[in-house]
């Protein structure tokens, strides 16, 4: 399964740990070489955005998001216009194949309900939400792991098929963890916004095919 | 209701089948095996030909309907049989063909195909009109096609040559290696890995090659028109011939060769670009191919 802790790397880099969750990983990170290789990657990415120069972008937004801001409105507005960022609402389209997935699940495996969700983090380790979606994400990502753990369980998904997708979501999600710490550090990056959605959307068609072969497995 | 034209049956204790049945233009096969392998391959005749070959106990089924004929394997009782299957069908029949613990293998075919594995290789060549090929893990190839062709697996390589029509091909851990490509709108992506793309850049096509972790490795045809923006986080751009930057942010710069109707995006998050001549990075391409055969003879 997907390492629950490398979500919280960032954070234990950070120092934004409690004493309790820093001792922890640590204890972590000494048996789990995933995670000592992400931090690593954290480091140095960290590295190399602080090396960089700060310029401002070719284009400078803000001025003219400002002045939108602070200028009355012509008339009351009869409706709100919702917005979403681009992860948002990747993360609401996440939630929505994995709910796919989740009644694909109750539907071809009925026997198996009782079936044991997947290991959560630790009750004291609870992420923290970093962005709307994240918490109905981890959630998803829990049934989705419940439904391969069955897949696996009833044989007719092979173990090695299950440690690939393991494998290959721990991939994305080192991806993820290294596009949003370069877009934190440099927040304006249209290609950083952009490259952090098509990677979430990465994780999501993995998903998507995992739960796909959930389906063939059983048919 | 669909009608059962014909159905036939072998029993275990038989454990090959060899069966022929005469089809239709217009008809599909669709054929599922749990384990095993699939290998079909287009003839001249208006029929197919199944040969099977199973060591478990089960049995082969055939079923003819007005538009399709199904093949599908089941056992007594037991888990599924593991089936390699020898298939000859017309070259103008489409393809349906999946599989979870299974290599399909597909020569000839000028009908649309979709092969589905989890556990296996993909390997096709020829395929009109939508062709899809996806596995989980194992590696998924695609040669001489045409048409609109999804390819992708996960944990291995994607390997396209040959092909036209629009293209998609997506893996996480693997590299993407297309080369004698013509085709208006190529969109490629690894995480893991490597892409490299060697074909036409058509006017008014757009054409997105992207990774993560490897580098990006571009074949510019003579007389191509594209506005090429690229994109990288933490690696370096090599061009073996001169451009003209037309714009630069931090992370991404843009450039025109010739009118630029085309757009092209090159984009990776650690790793290189390369920007070559089409007719160079066929050369190297040759080049690697010649060794490798040797190296192979030498062994």
């Amino acid at each position: 399964m997907t390492d629950p802790w490398i979500e919280r790397l960032s954070e234990y880099r950070d120092g934004e740990l409690t004493d309790t969750e820093r001792s922890a990983l640590d204890a972590h990170l000494a048996q789990c070489e995933t995670c000592r290789g992400v931090l690593d990657e954290l480091t140095r990415v960290v590295a190399r955005a602080q090396s960089l120069p700060d310029r401002p972008p070719a284009q400078d937004l803000w001025p003219r998001i400002a002045q939108r801001i602070a200028a009355p409105a012509a008339r009351p507005q009869r409706w709100r216009r919702i917005a979403f960022s681009v992860p948002q609402l990747l993360a609401a389209s996440i939630v929505v194949a994995l709910l796919a997935a989740r009644v694909l699940w109750l539907t071809v495996a009925p026997a198996e309900r009782g079936a044991p969700a997947a290991a959560a983090a630790p009750a004291t380790l609870t992420a923290r939400v970093a962005w709307a979606g994240d918490a109905q994400h981890d959630a998803a990502i829990a049934e989705l792991q419940a439904a391969l753990d069955a897949g696996q369980r009833a044989g007719r998904l092979d173990s090695s098929t299950v440690r690939i997708v393991e494998h290959n979501l721990a991939v994305i999600d080192t991806a993820i963890v290294q596009a949003r710490r370069a877009l934190a550090a440099d927040p304006g990056s249209t290609y950083l916004n952009h490259h952090l959605a098509d990677t979430m959307c990465r994780k999501r068609d993995l998903l998507r095919v995992a739960t796909m072969a959930i389906a063939s497995a059983r048919t | 209701m669909v009608a059962t034209l014909f159905t036939l049956t072998t029993l275990a204790l038989v454990q090959q089948t060899d069966t022929q049945v005469a089809v239709r233009p217009g008809m599909r096969l669709d054929l599922s095996n749990f384990a095993g392998a699939i290998a079909v391959k287009a003839w001249a005749e208006n029929a197919v030909r199944v040969r099977a070959e199973y060591s478990s106990e089960g049995y082969v089924e055939l079923t003819l309907e007005p538009s399709a004929l199904l093949v599908k394997a089941s056992s007594r009782g037991g888990p599924p049989p593991s089936v390699d299957y020898r298939i000859n069908a017309p070259a103008w029949m489409a393809l349906d063909l999946s599989g979870v613990n299974t290599d399909i293998t597909i020569d000839g075919a000028q009908a649309p195909v979709t092969a589905e594995t989890v556990n296996g290789e993909v390997k096709c060549r020829g395929g009109a009109g939508n062709i899809s090929l996806r596995s989980v893990q194992g590696a998924v190839g695609l040669a001489d096609a045409k048409g609109h062709v999804e390819v992708s697996t996960v944990n291995d390589d994607v390997t396209l040559s040959g092909v036209s029509g629009d293209v998609t091909a997506q893996t996480v851990s693997g590299d993407l290696e297309l080369r004698a490509i013509d085709s208006p709108n190529v969109d490629v992506s690894t995480v893991s890995g490597s892409v490299t793309y060697e074909g036409t850049i058509q006017d008014g096509g757009h054409y997105r090659f992207a990774t993560h972790n490897g580098d990006v490795t571009l074949g510019v045809p003579d007389k191509a028109n594209a506005t090429v923006s690229v994109a990288t986080f933490n690696g370096d751009f090599d061009s073996s011939f001169p451009i003209s930057l037309t714009g630069t942010t931090k992370h991404r710069f843009t450039f025109t060769i010739g009118s630029g109707t085309a757009r092209i995006e090159l984009e990776t998050f650690n790793g290189d670009i390369k920007l070559r001549r089409a007719t160079e990075l066929r050369g190297e391409h040759d080049h690697e191919h010649h060794e490798h055969h040797e190296h192979e003879e030498d062994h």
